[in-house]
């Protein structure tokens, strides 16, 4: 690949100041760069505004619970395939059930420890990755074809 | 999505939906690539953790092929001894060796004018992938003991569980035979990275029970499927499907239901009780994690019960509260109000 490694951004969605700061730094002693909202409308509109690899969500919100926001992700086609974990509580096998109806990537239980975060956020990195080598394998197949 | 097709479709679908089951945006992607590497000469890659299922990909690039018709060839160069791999693939002549008492065609002639998949080929000797490169450079294959080769038409797909790349770097695998394969490398994505594709490959295995016991009802409770959605699958879409399968003949009535999913499988959706109520099974545990687990669970307690106040969550717990900062910091442990002036500590 010719672009430069960039570290991978992630972003921290909570209405807990305490919490978003902690979960931003761990991600970053683990290499990444966190990006903070503490609300679902600031986790959608930032998220427009930059590339976001991975989104962590928490479920309990005051304004937009974490549903209607993994809702309003994937109904935007530019949002639709970015990865989402979820912060839940433990056994509650009722958000679990609604968030893997929405199409949410990956949970994680509160309280959340750092080799698990990390592990939980490398595989979605991967898995976007594999999609968009995909993608390049596929263009460079059409510059074969079309070559004169 | 080709979960239950028709007869006329069985009959006109390439194979790739079943190859590749999926609704995950890089399964959808991989999909398209198959689809359009397949009908030219280029040589595969396909790299993926056992149980994805490479070869089933190997397989839908062959029958997608022009070469359709002609033969499929698979090679496991694991399972076949180092030295006598080279004369399975590429055949001896007779008196090549103590034992040789006739000529024999080797693999890659019986695969000519068709597809030769080679599986873990990082498992190949060093000395024979030479010989491989020479084949995908030239088209020659010269059986072991003959002056001189013939030519074959045969493509090449190779698949590895192993990073490829690394073992280049360890000088296990030559450099220039890796770039010559990996002209279009696919990776199959693990299952834990996929998550959201489990119910629909759990309803197409269930489809299969169905199928072959025509009356047969039978579905995964929502507790179960929470479950099977929160394991992490080592064994991948082939362990999944054993599950299903050991499932179906386990569940006595229509409903797969927590009470018959094996414990550890239960245990990654309650992650909580897998410390509570552990017990030493066959496998073992793993005792630091089930201790970190037990004790993060509580300082969380802790901390929520004093809301926030590290002090009384110390007090709580019957520790110093610089024990308790240190187990605190060594955990990272995250849930809300646990940051108490954390950043003096």
């Amino acid at each position: 690949m010719d672009d430069e490694i960039k570290a991978p951004q992630i972003m921290v969605v909570d209405d807990d100041q305490d919490t978003v700061a902690i979960l931003a730094h761990h991600l970053e002693r683990e290499g990444f760069v966190p990006i903070v909202a503490t609300s679902g409308a600031q986790c959608l509109k930032l998220v427009l505004e930059n590339e976001v690899d991975v989104i962590l969500l928490d479920l309990m919100m005051p304004d937009m619970d974490g549903f209607q926001v993994v809702k309003a992700l994937r109904d935007n086609p530019e949002t639709a395939e970015i990865p989402i974990i979820m912060i839940t509580a433990r056994d509650d096998l009722d958000a679990r059930a609604e968030g893997m109806r929405l199409g949410v990537s990956d949970f994680l239980a509160k309280p959340v420890f750092r080799r698990q975060l990390a592990s939980r956020v490398r595989a979605q990195l991967e898995v976007v990755e594999t999609a968009r080598d995909a993608s390049a394998a596929m263009d460079r197949l059409e510059a074969v074809k079309t070559r004169p | 999505m080709a979960l239950q097709p028709t007869f006329a479709e069985t009959r006109t679908s390439s194979g790739i939906e079943r190859a590749l089951i999926g609704e995950h945006p890089a399964i959808v992607k991989l999909r398209a690539l198959i689809e359009r590497v397949a009908p030219t000469e280029v040589t595969v890659l396909i790299t993926g953790e056992s149980g994805t299922g490479k070869e089933v990909v190997a397989q839908a690039i062959h029958t997608l092929s022009p070469r359709r018709l002609q033969q499929f060839v698979p090679v496991n160069c694991a399972a076949i001894p180092h030295d006598l791999l080279e004369s399975e693939m590429f055949g001896h002549e007779r008196g090549a060796f103590t034992g040789a008492a006739g000529s024999r065609h080797g693999l890659l002639t019986t695969a000519d004018r068709g597809t030769i998949f080679l599986d873990e080929i990082g498992e190949m000797p060093i000395a024979l992938q030479a010989k491989l490169l020479r084949v995908l450079e030239d088209g020659v294959v010269r059986p072991v003991g003959a002056d001189k080769g013939s030519k074959v038409n045969v493509r090449v797909i190779a698949a590895s569980n192993v990073d490829l790349a690394a073992a280049v770097r360890k000088g296990t695998f030559r450099e220039d035979l890796f770039y010559r394969l990996q002209v279009v490398p696919i990776r199959i994505p693990p299952l834990r990275e996929r998550r959201s594709d489990i119910p629909l490959l759990t309803e197409h295995f269930l489809q299969r029970v169905r199928e072959r016991t025509p009356g047969r009802e039978i579905e995964v409770s929502r507790e179960a499927m929470v479950a099977l959605w929160s394991y992490d699958w080592p064994g991948n879409v082939r362990e999944l499907e054993n599950m299903m399968e050991r499932l179906a003949i386990l569940c006595e009535g229509s409903i797969i239901d927590t009470t018959i999913l094996p414990e550890n499988l239960v245990a990654s959706a309650h992650p909580a009780s897998a410390a509570a109520n552990v017990s030493l099974s066959g496998h073992g545990v793993n005792l630091n994690d089930l201790v970190r687990e037990l004790e993060g669970r509580l300082i969380n307690d802790a901390l929520k019960q004093s809301g926030g106040n590290k002090q009384a969550a110390a007090r709580l717990l019957g520790l110093k509260r610089t024990t308790f900062s240190a187990k605190l910091r060594r955990c990272g442990v995250i849930a809300p109000s646990s940051l108490d002036q954390l950043e003096e500590d």
